[in-house]
């Protein structure tokens, strides 16, 4: 997949000291061109995918309202195809295999290092 | 209660001690070492922030992420890249929270499955001591940190 330049990238985690890790993280593996904007859940997540319309879309799992794996299957169910990403703190061969199916293209396992972004991001994003 | 020998094997101290200072290293540059007193190490004493999840399903219990409020504050600065004594206990436990919710969801990932992770809670107040009632103490780690001694303590429900 070819990467793209000056993506718009939606991170969604209930912990606001983790989106600012993830954002700095992801700054720290070069990506920090690109523009960030945050939601504080799945449905926050909705609302901002249908605001903002990102090119990726950086979610953790386990959140109050809306779910990460909710987040993701309401997004395709109304024909969102936008790229998604899980970043959570539990990474179970069964969470994988969910998050595969219902349409995620990789899953970073916390605690991460910004060589992790840049392997699974690569190919998705261009520094 | 006798604990049953698989639950010691598929979750060692070791394991509990590993996943804590990897959490430590990656998001707060510290390296944590087992306290020289290990499991007798004392309770902490004065106002304290401690963080919780739940696992349940297949295997029940909680875990805990304990440390002194000064310690979590500046915990909390470090993720927040914050200036000393400008976060709200809010952030606070917002930090110790996330903390808790990395640490507990790398040992739910050890144990039987399936299992459901619950959203973290964090208490804060003077003197807090951690039980579960009807619960077993699995394990219970001491570690220090630059700032201070970090207690990880893992509960077991008795009927799982």
């Amino acid at each position: 997949m070819e990467g793209i330049i000056d993506m718009k990238i939606l991170i969604v985690d209930d912990s606001k000291a983790m989106r600012m890790i993830v954002t700095r993280t992801m700054r720290q593996a070069g990506f920090g061109e690109h523009d960030f904007v945050e939601a504080a859940d799945g449905a926050a997540g909705l609302r901002a995918v249908a605001e903002t319309a990102p090119d990726l879309v950086l979610s953790d799992w386990n959140m109050p309202e809306v779910t990460g794996i909710e987040f993701l299957r309401a997004l395709r169910e109304r024909g969102d195809t936008v790229r998604f990403g899980f970043v959570t703190s539990e990474s179970t061969d069964v969470m994988r295999q969910t998050a595969t199916e219902a349409g995620a293209l990789f899953l970073i396992a916390k605690p991460f290092t910004a060589d992790t972004f840049t392997q699974a991001l690569s190919g998705l994003l261009v520094p | 209660m006798t604990l049953t020998h698989p639950d010691l094997q598929v979750l060692r101290p070791e394991h509990v001690v590993s996943i804590t200072a990897d959490v430590w290293r990656a998001y707060l540059s510290q390296e944590l070492v087992e306290h020289s007193l290990g499991v007798d190490a004392p309770a902490i004493s004065g106002r304290s922030v401690t963080g919780c999840v739940n696992v349940s399903g297949a295997w029940q219990g909680s875990v805990f992420v304990q440390c002194s409020a000064d310690l979590a504050c500046g915990l909390a600065e470090t993720m927040f890249m914050a200036d000393p004594g400008s976060l709200t206990a809010d952030e606070v436990g917002d930090g110790l929270g996330e903390l808790t919710n990395m640490v507990g969801g790398n040992i739910k990932s050890l144990l039987p499955g399936p299992s459901v992770l619950s959203l973290p809670s964090v208490a804060q107040g003077a003197s807090c001591t951690v039980g579960v009632p009807g619960a077993d103490l699995l394990h219970r780690v001491a570690l220090m940190s630059p700032g201070g001694p970090v207690m990880i303590s893992v509960w077991k429900a008795s009927s799982t």
